[in-house]
């Protein structure tokens, strides 16, 4: 990973940070914390769901995006309609479908009033009471430290430790820089890689249907899924996700999403924007593929022909991504008290 | 889904429950804890009815109704009060407190908790405490089955607060609303057979010293649209298939039983002899035998189909019969109350169907059986969408071979919401004192 972009915070805004974090009061019913949707022990995403839930159920129409080295990244959201953590954070807080606050002082007054928060706000900031600068501060500094690097594939690239990857991850990699065209997004780095280029693409998987055989699940998931269901009577109309031109308005980012960052992609399913995709295998086929027959898709999405054995390669070189430190976070995260 | 009640059939009497052998027998009128005392063996006056606010209508808020339930009252059939308690928490289930004088009434979103004095007035129900603790002091979240317990007040959570999956566990507060000790579910504990940590219902047999529960799933799933539920592969990964023995005096699990696509409602049959419990499975659309082998090993046992399971009825609330020998099982999808032959559990038999409304869940009826309710609604986000979302108390009378209505009330044309759990009251002097022993004895 490059050198942090940032100055490191103070230990004592981290840990007021981290305790916002996990803060259930942040919703308007008490009911969810920032830690519901990006869940440490699913990736700092969710597993459960293919796209969030938030306040009183309502179905957000993406997939919680993972927090894992989120300080390297220009631009937050799928879209990218922010660029300040501290700023970010205010977003699902006064979202009436996420947290659902109804306003900024509804939520500066529940900390004001609380006299661990009072200790600790005064402790840092000179004043028992928070500001709405003060809380996103302390929100940004927490989710800064979640570092999440030093993978195998980080060793072996970059430290000169050849028997990092295995003969098979390392076909993978070249794949992965070649024929599957992956690293034309995802790139990587003479020095070192956050796996984007931070730009916007259209990936086509907005059109997909969700069943469960396009979401490539195994007939075992399904086991006892009431598939045959005459569904119409329970079925909520859904509106379009847009993507990046709810941002610009400019047509020619309609359906076009932020490449996500690869690094612990084993760790963050399920994948894609919308979650359309459970498994890692699911992603490598879909690209093969050549996406679906969709407008305005990125010349980048066409079919490549992959063979089994290179798909199968594929997949093992993105599980070379994965940190021990991501592993060993939300264990530490939770044990402080 | 439903429901909370734990019926019970001619053998349990709480002085039983509480001694464990020899005491006389009785049972509970909508299956509610054989450790509750006041059984109403006659004419129930009031019924109330956990209703869930519905936003934008009335004044959005969850709330306890109570409908006037005595046929020779000049207001039968209508609602004489509204409880509102403020919020939308996803109010889903309640339960009498062991002197029935208080209903604890729970919601499964925001965990809030409000204990509602029905003793002094059953005509005016009063909030007198609200627990909004539950989800910090327990770290589980959704608190679902309300289960009294001499003095005291079990509680089975459906969450938790690390990640809003199905994993949770009970809870047992004193009368006064204090969490005294929680009891995780089992998972993965190879020794009693695994356990998927999931969590649903309580029902309790003292003589064999069970306490039986079901699984159903977390935060995540009953707070997602249903139809997205259904679509979505992860989601439904995480249903409970697992029912769990528990040695009820230690509190600690003793076996885990198989039993996919989300076990719900527990009945058990105490008469002497049978000490059989009946469950249904929501995604499997399934009656399952819970019974001891010949070698006095607890086993679960699939009996039965519910309706045709490839249409997915959906199967809800389940009521047991006094007798033990009738069982009615509410299926949502179909709107249907179907009435089954109990005589032989091992082969339960449907007897009758009767189509309720566009959509079915809650079902209680009166301890002779006569007189039948029933709900409409199952999850704010789970209920039927449009025309079919219909919201509705209705009353029947059964004469065992035919549902006769009463009366009807629409919810939604009331500006009430969402009708879910029901449980009678009726003025002191009308209560059965049957199981004052149990009062009496602590």
């Amino acid at each position: 990973m490059p050198a942090l972009p940032y100055p490191a915070a103070s230990e004592s805004l981290r840990e007021l940070g981290r305790r916002l974090f996990f803060e259930r009061r942040l919703s308007f019913n008490n009911a969810m914390s920032c830690a519901i949707c990006h869940v440490p022990e699913e990736g700092f995403g969710t597993h459960t769901s293919r796209t969030a839930v938030g306040l009183e159920g309502h179905l957000l129409p993406r997939n919680a995006p993972t927090l894992l080295n989120i300080a390297w990244r220009p631009r937050l959201f799928h879209d990218g309609r922010e660029s300040s953590l501290a700023d970010q954070a205010w977003l699902p807080l006064l979202n009436p479908l996420e947290m659902g606050n109804p306003s900024i002082s509804h939520v500066l007054e529940m900390l004001g009033a609380d006299p661990e928060y009072q200790k600790a706000f005064q402790a840092i900031f000179g004043s028992k009471q928070p500001t709405m600068s003060q809380v996103g501060e302390a929100l940004q500094a927490f989710e800064r430290s979640l570092v999440a690097a030093g993978s195998r594939f980080d060793l072996w690239k970059y430290r000169g430790q050849a028997s990092a990857l295995t003969p098979v991850e390392r076909t993978g990699f070249d794949l992965f820089q070649g024929k599957a065209l992956c690293s034309s997004c995802h790139v990587v780095g003479k020095d070192d890689a956050v796996f984007t280029d931070d730009r916007y693409h259209v990936t086509g998987a907005f059109l997909r249907e969700a069943s469960p055989a396009a979401a490539g699940s195994s007939s075992d998931e399904m086991a006892t899924s009431p598939v045959e269901i005459e569904l119409a009577a329970f079925v909520q109309a859904v509106r379009s996700d847009l993507g990046r031109y709810e941002i610009t308005m400019d047509p020619a980012d309609r359906y076009a999403f932020r490449t996500a960052s690869l690094r612990n992609v084993e760790l963050t399913a399920p994948y894609m924007h919308d979650g359309s995709l459970l498994t890692l295998e699911a992603v490598v086929e879909y690209y093969d593929r050549g996406g679906d027959a969709v407008p305005n898709k990125s010349p980048l999405i066409r079919p490549l022909h992959l063979t089994a054995e290179e798909r199968a390669a594929l997949v093992a070189f993105l599980k070379t991504l994965s940190s021990p430190a991501a592993a060993a976070l939300p264990t530490r995260l939770r044990a402080i008290p | 889904m439903k429901t909370l009640k734990q019926c019970f059939t001619a053998a349990a009497t709480a002085a039983m429950l509480v001694t464990g052998l020899g005491q006389p027998a009785v049972a509970d009128e909508t299956c509610n804890s054989p450790y509750m005392s006041r059984l109403i063996k006659g004419q129930e006056q009031f019924l109330h009815v956990w209703t869930l606010g519905v936003k934008g209508m009335g004044d959005g808020s969850d709330k306890l109704v109570t409908v006037d339930s005595d046929p020779k009252s000049k207001t039968y059939g209508k609602v004489i009060h509204s409880l509102s308690v403020g919020g939308r928490g996803e109010a889903h289930h309640v339960g009498f407190s062991d002197d029935r004088k208080f209903i604890w009434a729970g919601r499964l979103d925001d965990s809030k908790i409000f204990i509602i004095d029905v003793g002094t007035d059953p005509a005016k129900p009063k909030v007198v405490k609200t627990i909004t603790d539950f989800a910090a002091k327990t770290g589980y979240v959704g608190p679902h089955t309300y289960y009294a317990m001499p003095g005291r007040m079990l509680i089975q959570a459906l969450s938790n607060t690390k990640d809003h999956s199905g994993v949770s566990g009970l809870a047992m507060y004193s009368n006064a609303g204090e969490l005294i000790e929680t009891y995780p579910m089992p998972k993965d504990q190879a020794d009693i057979g695994g356990g998927d940590g999931y969590a649903y219902d309580i029902a309790i047999n003292a003589r064999k010293n069970v306490l039986l529960t079901s699984s159903f799933t977390g935060w995540t799933n009953y707070m997602m649209d249903f139809s997205k539920v259904l679509a979505d592969p992860a989601a439904m990964k995480n249903f409970g298939n697992t029912m769990v023995i528990w040695d009820l005096k230690a509190m600690k699990p003793k076996k885990v039983l198989d039993v996919p696509g989300a076990p719900l409602e527990i009945r058990w049959n105490l008469a002497e002899g049978q000490d059989w419990a009946i469950t249904s499975t929501a995604l499997t659309s399934k009656l399952w035998l819970v019974k001891e082998d010949a070698k006095g090993e607890w086993q679960a046992k699939d009996v039965g189909n519910i309706g045709d399971p490839s249409k997915v009825p959906f199967p809800v609330d389940i009521s047991i019969n006094a007798d033990g020998k009738g069982l009615w099982v509410n299926t949502f999808s179909d709107g249907t109350a179907r009435f089954y032959d109990m005589t032989n559990p091992e082969k339960p038999k449907q007897v009758y169907e009767k189509v309720i409304g566009k959509q079915l869940n809650m079902v209680s009826q009166s301890w002779d059986g006569k007189r039948v309710y029933f709900t409409s609604s199952i999850f704010s986000l789970w209920d039927k969408k449009g025309a079919d979302d219909e919201q509705f108390l209705k009353a029947y009378d059964w004469d065992g071979k035919e549902l006769t209505k009463k009366f009807e009330l629409d919810f939604y044309a009331l500006k009430l919401g969402r009708a879910h759990h029901m449980k009678f009251s009726a003025k002191s002097d009308v209560a059965s004192s049957d199981a004052s022993l149990l009062t009496s004895r602590r």
